[in-house]
């Protein structure tokens, strides 16, 4: 990736693209194509949530009433306003202000982070209780046969998108450094478009995990 | 460097505040306790409304060539499909339509023994 030290306009584009606006659009579209996967991988997810809630009702019902919703709550607003931490980093990237760009970066790092710990103190609740998902569910407050099914869901659920998260701290903290290095300005900002892409599907699929899993009654 | 769109700060925030806003309203809506199925429309129904917001404006599909909106789509179709073929299987289990039988299908849960 030594083609982004080069401060020429053009030095960043790959041989076999015509000009940088075709490989800026192609490297979209393929992140696009990326998330369509991603939706679908949580999509099967949400397959299972539908079938059991079909099947059991009164269950989720009951269940959700394990879930903390002002924790829920917080982390949504949490996570929208690192979506918009994250529009910005792009923005300023976009106009050559790649301070503020950096500092934009690590106020949605720091958001991820606020999400993780509020998801932390939630699940080490959950466990003291004996929540835990599958066979290994010992807690006997909710007087149903299959409620170690829902856990089951909301752990796969909520902790698939954990791990987003993990990974997407990771990209950012990436693009932090590259930034710092002067890499990207603005006729070469593509790692930052794309890695914002996937930061706000993360945030989408909280937009749906959150009522469906917190906000049942 | 042509055609790149700068997203203005004032869409940025105000899908920012509109998102914060339909937050607190679908907390607000749980707590009043709708009747049956139309919590679930509604609580989707707010869902679905940010998600577009996100998609639109945040992501940029507003600004951005159809094709990545199409892509976007296409995703959520065929997400609808997997339910849906899912669904076709798992909500009809108990309830064989007995196109096969002569007469009508007993009940297979029960098992009524003399």
């Amino acid at each position: 990736m030594s083609h982004t030290d080069s401060m020429s306009a053009n030095a960043h584009v790959q041989h076999h693209f015509v000009d940088s606006e075709q490989q800026f659009d192609s490297a979209k579209l393929g992140m696009w194509l990326f998330l369509v996967t991603e939706v679908l991988f949580f999509g099967g997810l949400f397959v299972a949530y539908i079938v059991y809630r079909a099947w059991n009702p009164e269950l989720f019902t009951l269940a959700a009433t394990q879930l903390d919703t002002v924790m829920g709550g917080i982390n949504t607003l949490v996570l929208i306003g690192s979506s918009l931490t994250m529009a910005l980093a792009i923005r300023y990237a976009q106009l050559n202000d790649a301070k503020k760009s950096f500092w934009m970066l690590g106020a949605t790092i720091a958001a991820a982070l606020v999400f993780m710990v509020i998801k932390y103190f939630e699940y080490t609740h959950k466990f003291h209780l004996g929540i835990f998902p599958g066979e290994a569910y010992t807690f006997t407050g909710i007087d149903h046969p299959k409620a170690h099914i829902f856990f089951s869901i909301y752990y796969m659920m909520t902790g698939l998108h954990g791990i987003h998260v993990l990974i997407g701290i990771g990209l950012i903290g990436w693009l932090m450094v590259k930034t710092k290095r002067g890499a990207f300005s603005a006729e070469y900002y593509t790692p930052v478009e794309i890695t914002g892409l996937y930061w706000h599907l993360v945030d989408l699929i909280w937009i749906f995990l959150f009522p469906l899993l917190y906000l049942i009654d | 460097m042509s055609g790149h769109h700068i997203i203005p700060m004032k869409f940025l925030l105000g899908t920012a505040g509109a998102l914060f806003v339909l937050t607190a309203l679908t907390v607000a809506v749980h707590y009043i306790h709708i009747p049956a199925p139309f919590n679930i429309i509604v609580a989707i129904g707010i869902a679905v409304l940010k998600a577009s917001l996100v998609a639109m404006f945040f992501m940029g599909l507003f600004w951005d060539k159809k094709i990545n909106t199409i892509a976007l789509m296409l995703s959520v179709v065929f997400f609808v499909l997997m339910v849906g073929v899912t669904m076709l299987d798992t909500m009809f289990r108990d309830k064989p339509f007995g196109i096969y039988d002569k007469a009508p299908a007993p009940p297979a849960t029960t098992s009524a023994a003399p």
